[in-house]
């Protein structure tokens, strides 16, 4: 093989592909800090201000720009992704839980869980607005468009979870029927404080994907905008940098998530490493 | 003391085992339930509209396949169908090819698992970006003030700015490849990273260069990856819309804007159709690509 | 003491029973993992349960727990059918070979599960207490109980496990191959304590286990199982002493068994004419000899009645209290004898060269193959 030639040049591709990957996004969070309200989304950057991130919290006069109509939407959205995260979570851990056990139809089922998360959303969101409209059911964020969030992210926590049952002993279990504690109990007081870590990544998923999900949204939700709507809509008219600073806050709301999601990981991980220590020693 | 029937035995027997063996189906009702209501029934609901009478401002529950009619007499439905199908398979070609390279080196070439972690990390962190977000960042990176523009400029590569990066299929492509290239990188790297490294030893050790080594051993056994890589990038390429309405100008439309603006117009057996459009070739797609490899068996 | 039994030979046992199995049978598939078994455990007993793996002995105990159903037969508790009682009320104790102690739960968290959580417990919190701290102390874990189960030694988890079924007063505790994981050293230490613990608590203790050393060690009672069928049920000395066929004899490791059949009043093999003292079941055609009741001498010396066979010395083993000896038959087949060096100095002898083997004509066991033996 020709290994001492093909790695180099693989590693300098790949950071060629991080980049790629990249790029966008640096050029975004630079070009929030141009100068307003006269900058524009584009290159030259006419003076480095925070006039955009002002921008989004109102704290600049008014001008020509219209400010972006997003807090209601993020209220929203966040409301939203909360809902979800909870049903699919749940519903999520219950499915997984009924896998653990070989049961008739289980193929079927299986494959139509996870059909939810590859049937594209302008399918499932146009097919909503349809039953919806023929049964005269009024469209909004937190009812048709909350079960299609539920459609599409459920089928993440279930094979999540289907995951970490994999991995379960299910003898812990049968350890506490043995002792006279019913299943419910024992779920509740054995089961679930053991596969918490992995639920915690289900939510984590649940509420990642739903918080960002536009395509059901923009059919099955009725007049009130979600936030990824809110962006959306910006699609069509001339866009500002503030939608970049934007981008950049709600970037670094994620990714302040994920690093709660890390610390709590991280911490259950640490207190199970220290038994091990106090064991070794 | 083997007086007791056996009759009784195996009826009680089997009482047992039936109340068991209810537990998993009560556990899987609801989410069964819920995704028959608003997966299943919706997809229907759609096949079924796109049957309906399609007036100038409403629908009407009267069976004709006019709507049907319509879209395959419409060159502005035809050729969305075919800017959808020519999209489909020149990004699915270029996340394979611009994202192949990247899991060999992390598959196969990388051999700690830590850096090897690290890298693909690294290429889902642009994930936790808000998705229009990220469609909408190529803006200012193709535009004609862009960012590629002003470098090529300074390296001297051109001495215009070139129109057409902004605006056209071409930006479109290059939105959706960076888009979902990693899902194609991440399947095949997890199959690279499976290859008993001895293999390629013992393959090289009988003379065999590293063309010969790829097309016996390194490539077929990815090939799992590569359908499963291809099966998320189809069907979320064949679904979509927004990177066409943010990138493209409305000079691109596919199946995806096709039903939005069908939608927006009230022209619902119009969106049912070419929904319906969608649905099978998606199905096509993946029923084609599952035929290629036997996932059960490889995964 | 009562015995064990085979259910319909002994019908006297019932009323001391605890638990009863009547032809209870177990398939997966077309695998038939329990054939047929019937048995009898006695109240405040021990029990052990002898099979190989794969002879169907953790299905058994995990059937009689509640956590697999059977597919015909009945099991009763305390003279109840048990059948669709699910396990959490069967009041049967499990003590599994890995243990499967709660991983988040302290030691004294762990012990006092049961008892702060099944809803049958009308107890407050003082006296769970105080029984939790009781029953730490009889185990042996004073001292250890805010510890994390992952923090201690495996023989201290083997006692959590222990403590932890025993504190909620199960009618009988299963223990599936309970000493499986623990090292040599630990494993004869605990089968003391556990015989210990059990006689102070009159509870019914069945054992399961692999291993015949333990099993006869263990048990007032032993319960052989082979391929799922019962193969033998009776008194260590009576199971060791006389095993019921050759299947059972093989799993006890301590015979030889010599192809051969009967031919009127002797047992053919090695082209010889072995004489028996009984003619044993029919169909026998096995010739089991203890490897400890054999005697070697020089050919053509030794006792002058009684059966023989010439063998070549193969080689010698020394194992602490005895040494193991391999002689080759005329047809190749390997003899193995045993000599306690507590009885007699070592023998010596020297490879390759012939000796006579010899041994009392009472001491010799004419077996069938055993009808559980299919290829």
């Amino acid at each position: 093989m020709h290994a001492p030639v093909l790695k180099p040049i693989l590693a300098v591709y790949t950071a060629l592909f991080l980049l790629f990957l990249y790029g966008p996004l640096l050029v975004l969070a630079i070009l929030s800090f141009q100068s307003g309200p006269e900058g524009g989304p584009q290159f030259p950057i006419v003076e480095w201000s925070t006039y955009w991130y002002r921008d989004l919290f109102g704290l600049n006069p008014p001008s020509r720009i219209a400010p972006l109509p997003i807090s209601d939407g993020l209220v929203r959205s966040l409301a939203l992704a909360l809902m979800t995260t909870v049903v699919s979570t749940v519903l999520g851990v219950m499915s997984a839980q009924a896998f653990r056990q070989k049961f008739t139809g289980s193929g079927f089922v299986f494959y139509l869980i996870v059909l939810g998360m590859m049937v594209p959303g302008v399918l499932v969101g146009l097919g909503t607005a349809l039953l919806a409209n023929s049964f005269g059911i009024d469209r909004h964020w937190w009812g048709t468009a909350f079960v299609l969030h539920v459609v599409y992210t459920f089928p993440f926590a279930f094979l999540v979870m289907l995951a970490i049952f994999n991995r379960f002993d299910p003898t812990i279990e049968e350890a506490a029927w043995s002792l006279g504690v019913p299943p419910g109990r024992t779920f509740r007081k054995v089961t679930f404080p053991l596969i918490f870590p992995g639920v915690l990544s289900a939510m984590l998923f649940c509420f990642t994907l739903s918080y960002d999900e536009f395509a059901r949204t923009l059919f099955a939700s009725g007049r009130d905008l979600t936030l990824p709507l809110a962006i959306y809509g910006t699609f069509a008219v001339e866009i500002h940098p503030n939608i970049f600073a934007f981008g950049v806050l709600t970037t670094l709301f994620s990714l302040a998530l994920l690093g709660i999601y890390a610390i709590l990981m991280s911490l259950s991980v640490r207190r199970a490493q220290r038994v091990l220590v106090q064991e070794e020693a | 003391m083997t007086a007791l029937p056996t009759t009784t035995a195996t009826a009680a027997a089997e009482a047992s085992s039936n109340k068991r063996s209810r537990t998993p189906y009560l556990l899987i009702a609801p989410g069964v339930i819920w995704m028959l209501l608003f997966l299943v029934l919706p997809i229907l609901m759609m096949v079924y509209v796109s049957f309906w009478t399609q007036t100038t401002f409403k629908i009407e529950p009267i069976l004709t396949t006019k709507s049907w009619q319509t879209f395959f007499a419409s060159d502005t439905y035809l050729g969305a169908l075919w800017t959808t199908v020519r999209i489909w398979l020149i990004v699915l070609a270029a996340t394979l090819l611009v994202g192949y390279p990247t899991a060999l080196f992390v598959g196969l070439f990388v051999r700690n698992k830590t850096t090897a972690t690290a890298l693909l990390v690294l290429c889902v962190i642009p994930f936790w970006t808000s998705f229009l977000i990220r469609v909408l960042a190529w803006r200012p990176m193709l535009g004609k003030e862009g960012a590629i523009n002003i470098i090529l400029q300074h390296l001297h590569i051109v001495s215009q700015p070139i129109d057409a990066l902004l605006f056209t299929e071409l930006s479109v492509v290059i939105g959706m490849t960076q888009i979902y290239c990693v899902f194609m990188v991440g399947p095949i790297a997890f199959m690279l990273g499976r290859i008993d490294p001895s293999l390629i030893e013992a393959a090289r050790d009988l003379g065999a260069g590293f063309g010969r080594i790829f097309r016996t051993i390194i490539f077929p056994l990815s090939l799992p990856g590569v359908v499963v890589g291809a099966i998320f990038v189809s069907v979320m390429v064949l679904g979509e819309f927004a990177t066409a309405a943010a990138l493209s100008g409305r000079k691109v439309n596919l199946l995806g804007n096709i039903i939005v603006t069908q939608v927006g117009s009230l022209k619902w057996a119009f969106a049912a159709v070419a929904g319906v459009v969608l649905t099978v070739i998606m199905g096509v797609v993946v029923a084609a690509l599952l035929r290629l490899v036997d996932l059960k068996r490889e995964l | 003491m009562p015995m064990a039994s085979q259910t319909g030979r002994n019908e006297g046992a019932v009323g001391g029973s605890v638990l009863r199995l009547d032809r209870v049978s177990k398939f997966y598939g077309a695998k038939v993992a329990l054939d047929d078994v019937s048995l009898t455990v006695p109240d405040n007993a021990y029990v052990a349960l002898l099979g190989a793996s794969g002879s169907g002995k953790t299905v058994l105990l995990r059937t009689i727990a509640g956590f697999e159903t059977l597919d015909r037969g009945v099991i009763t508790l305390k003279g109840k059918p048990v059948n669709e009682v699910p396990a959490h009320r069967r009041a049967i104790g499990f003590v599994f070979q890995n243990f499967a102690l709660f991983p988040h739960l302290s030691v004294v968290d762990n012990v006092a599960f049961g008892l702060k959580n099944a809803p049958g417990v009308k107890l407050d919190a003082r006296a769970i207490d105080t029984k939790v701290r009781a029953m730490i102390e009889l185990v042996g874990l004073s001292g250890l109980e805010g510890r994390a189960v992952t923090a201690i030694s495996g023989g201290q988890r083997q006692r959590v496990a222990l403590a932890r079924t025993l504190v909620t007063e199960p009618q009988l505790v299963l223990l599936d191959e309970p000493l499986g994981a623990l090292d040599a050293n630990l494993r004869s230490r605990m089968c003391g304590e556990l015989r210990r613990i059990r006689e102070r608590l009159g509870v019914t203790f069945l054992h399961v286990t692999g291993s015949e050393t333990e099993a006869l060690a263990m048990g007032d009672q032993v319960i052989v199982l082979d391929q799922g069928r019962i193969a033998q049920i009776g008194q260590p000395d009576e199971v060791y002493t006389r095993p019921l066929d050759a299947r059972v004899a093989r799993f006890l490791n301590c015979y030889n068994l010599i192809e051969g059949r009967v031919e009127g009043r002797g047992f053919a093999t090695e082209g010889r004419l072995l004489p028996c003292a009984q003619i044993g079941p029919a169909g026998a055609e096995i010739y089991a000899l203890r490897q400890d009741l054999i005697e070697v001498a020089p050919p053509a010396q030794g006792p002058n009645e009684g059966p023989r066979l010439p063998v070549t010395f193969v080689a010698s083993e020394y194992s602490g209290p005895s040494i193991t000896s391999f002689f080759k038959l005329p047809s190749g087949a390997v003899i193995t004898v045993e000599n306690h060096l507590s009885h007699r100095d070592p023998q010596v002898f020297e490879p390759g060269r012939s000796y006579d083997l010899t041994w009392k004509v009472d001491d010799a066991l004419i077996l069938a193959r055993g009808t559980g033996a299919r290829a």
